[in-house]
């Protein structure tokens, strides 16, 4: 079993120093085998939390710690944190010319095994093929330039077939429900339950509990104004349904 | 003897090339389908200093003719000679559809190259030329002369090693004519060279575009020239260029510079350039699947090229282009 902590974590915008932070002291514990759910208003830092913990170099830590299985990983580098076991599906993932789909998730399988121990090139067809199928992704998708002209919905199942190939001990997926239509979100869904056992964590960051219906939470997180407000069970996010988030106590400043 | 201008290179110093002694030039080496006809050719017409230097010494000119009529997609294949410059005159006949492929990988001192390329109304021209010249420092000129309804599709790979300069000409004389250009072009080293690309509208309703890709590494000089001219009369005509360079060391210079010449009301006409760094978005996701920031690079470099060279589907063509991009850059980080 693994563990990530988000201890006391702090984080402004490197570029704007004298902003107020985005993160306020944060808390959090994901363990292999559960699967937490983030809610909230926008802009109130869930994206913030999520991209801090990858490591994109956009943002600060000014206090607190994140760490998996104890060891920090503030000083490490976005790739390095992503072959530590973290994987980030993103809100909006670049598009990349001249880099093939196929080309680019085998680069990132074998960026984690040693130079002499390569995955074979038949293996790994065999398992994209068996994935995209799975993901219901045409064929043709392969052999695409990275996300280039790829539509939404078809991005956020790239995010998908991604996670399912590089098989991550952590996955922190950023609204990976926007923008799709109700077959599109059955498919993600299925993608991430596929990867749901006791050796994957995620926490997932939606805005709706219709994504929570496909994929059950066991925690689920209501952010405000850069705190974790209020935890509790798959219960509470379908309770957020009814009520909306407005009646929620607003974070203490420089709790 | 007549006076000839100089053609119009702003920022490369073509006159002081053109003082240098060309080195002798060869036959090139022609690979075509029966009916295309491989002759040696009388001279073209002299019209520029430039022309002037290349035809010095009566040296040997290629002409490649394409009938009438022709249909294949098996390319006519272009190589330049091992250690020399060469001219080739290219004609293809009205409503011919050809591809033409070009290879230069000359070594030399000081290299003469020019290819002139004339296309017959309703002719379909896919042309690719890859220059990766071995030689030190070449004069290279490429002119395409486009007919009536004509449609030259070009892309030009930049991956040599020389210094000098490259002028590109595509003249739209008939009607209806169309072009497009892309240039992608590596530079590296301590390469000084000048790419100027130039696109005439001289009829009526003719569109020409111009796509040029450049990245710089080490201590190479990069200098992109776009030239747009819609001549008066050229109504209904359409001229747009984008040239974008990135820069990848310290020392590296690049320049982009866009110059459009507008004589005519009644046309369109746009550019935009850029000199950029490489793109972080694109670093950071890649790197977010746990590639190194080395290899994160070389590939967001590539597909920094790839938008100039997206024309070109021969896998194995592709497969070498890549390969040199990542060679050149993994000896630019080391």
């Amino acid at each position: 079993m693994s563990t990530l902590e988000i201890k006391d974590l702090h984080v402004k915008v490197k570029d704007e120093p004298a902003h107020a932070e985005i993160l306020r002291g944060v808390n959090l514990t994901v363990k292999t085998g559960e699967i937490h759910a983030l809610m909230g208003p926008n802009g109130n830092g869930k994206s913030t939390l999520a991209e801090t913990i990858m490591g994109n170099p956009r943002y600060l830590v000014t206090q607190g710690d994140i760490l998996v299985d104890g060891q920090s990983l503030l000083e490490l580098p976005v790739d390095a944190r992503a072959r530590a076991g973290l994987f980030l599906g993103m809100q909006y993932p670049a598009e990349i010319a001249g880099v093939t789909n196929a080309e680019f998730i085998r680069a990132a399988i074998n960026a984690r095994r040693p130079d002499d121990d390569q995955i074979p090139i038949m293996q790994f067809l065999k398992q994209l093929d068996a994935t995209m199928a799975t993901l219901e992704m045409p064929a043709d998708m392969a052999d695409r330039y990275l996300n280039q002209g790829f539509s939404g919905g078809e991005k956020k199942r790239n995010e998908i077939l991604q996670l399912m190939m590089i098989q991550p001990k952590f996955a922190l997926l950023d609204e990976i429900d926007s923008g799709l239509d109700i077959d599109a979100l059955r498919i993600v869904a299925k993608g991430v339950n596929l990867q749901r056992g006791p050796e994957f964590g995620s926490l997932i960051i939606t805005h709706y509990q219709r994504l929570l219906d496909y994929i059950v939470p066991d925690f689920v997180h209501v952010m405000k104004d850069g705190e974790i407000i209020e935890t509790g069970g798959a219960e509470l996010a379908k309770e957020l349904e009814k009520t909306g988030y407005s009646h929620l106590k607003a974070g203490e400043p420089n709790a | 003897m007549p006076e000839f201008p100089t053609p119009s290179t702003p920022k490369i110093p073509l006159a002081r090339y053109l003082k240098q002694v060309k080195d002798a030039g060869a036959a090139v080496t022609v690979s075509a389908p029966t009916s295309v006809t491989v002759t040696a050719g009388p001279a073209p017409t002299t019209t520029s200093t430039l022309d002037q230097w290349l035809l010095q010494d009566g040296q040997p000119v290629t002409h490649i003719e394409v009938p009438a009529g022709f249909t294949s997609e098996t390319p006519v294949l272009l190589t330049g000679p091992a250690t020399a410059g060469g001219l080739v005159t290219i004609h293809v006949g009205e409503n011919a559809h050809v591809v033409l492929q070009e290879t230069w990988k000359s070594a030399g001192t000081m290299l003469g190259v020019g290819v002139w390329l004339t296309l017959g109304a309703g002719a379909t021209v896919s042309w690719l030329t890859y220059d990766a010249f071995a030689a030190k420092t070449a004069l290279v000129q490429r002119t395409a002369t486009v007919g009536a309804d004509a449609t030259l599709n070009w892309t030009i790979a930049g991956f040599s090693q020389n210094s000098g300069a490259s002028l590109i000409t595509t003249d739209l004389v008939g009607t209806g004519a169309q072009a497009t250009v892309n240039v992608g072009v590596l530079a590296s080293g301590a390469q000084h060279i000048g790419y100027t690309t130039a696109m005439t509208n001289r009829a009526r309703k003719s569109v020409g575009h111009i796509n040029q890709r450049g990245v710089i590494t080490g201590a190479a000089h990069l200098i992109f020239n776009g030239i747009g001219h819609i001549v008066q009369g050229a109504r209904g005509s359409d001229n747009q260029q984008e040239n974008r360079v990135l820069m990848l060391a310290q020392k590296a210079r690049g320049d982009a510079n866009p110059i459009l010449l507008i004589d005519e009301n009644d046309v369109t006409a746009g550019h935009a350039a850029s000199v950029t760094r490489v793109d972080k978005a694109q670093l950071y996701y890649l790197m977010s699947r746990g590639l190194s920031l080395e290899l994160a690079s070389r590939l967001v470099i590539r597909g920094f090229l790839e938008a100039g060279l997206a024309e070109i589907t021969d896998p194995t063509l592709k497969q070498e282009l890549f390969k040199t991009i990542d060679e050149t850059l993994v000896n630019a980080y080391a």
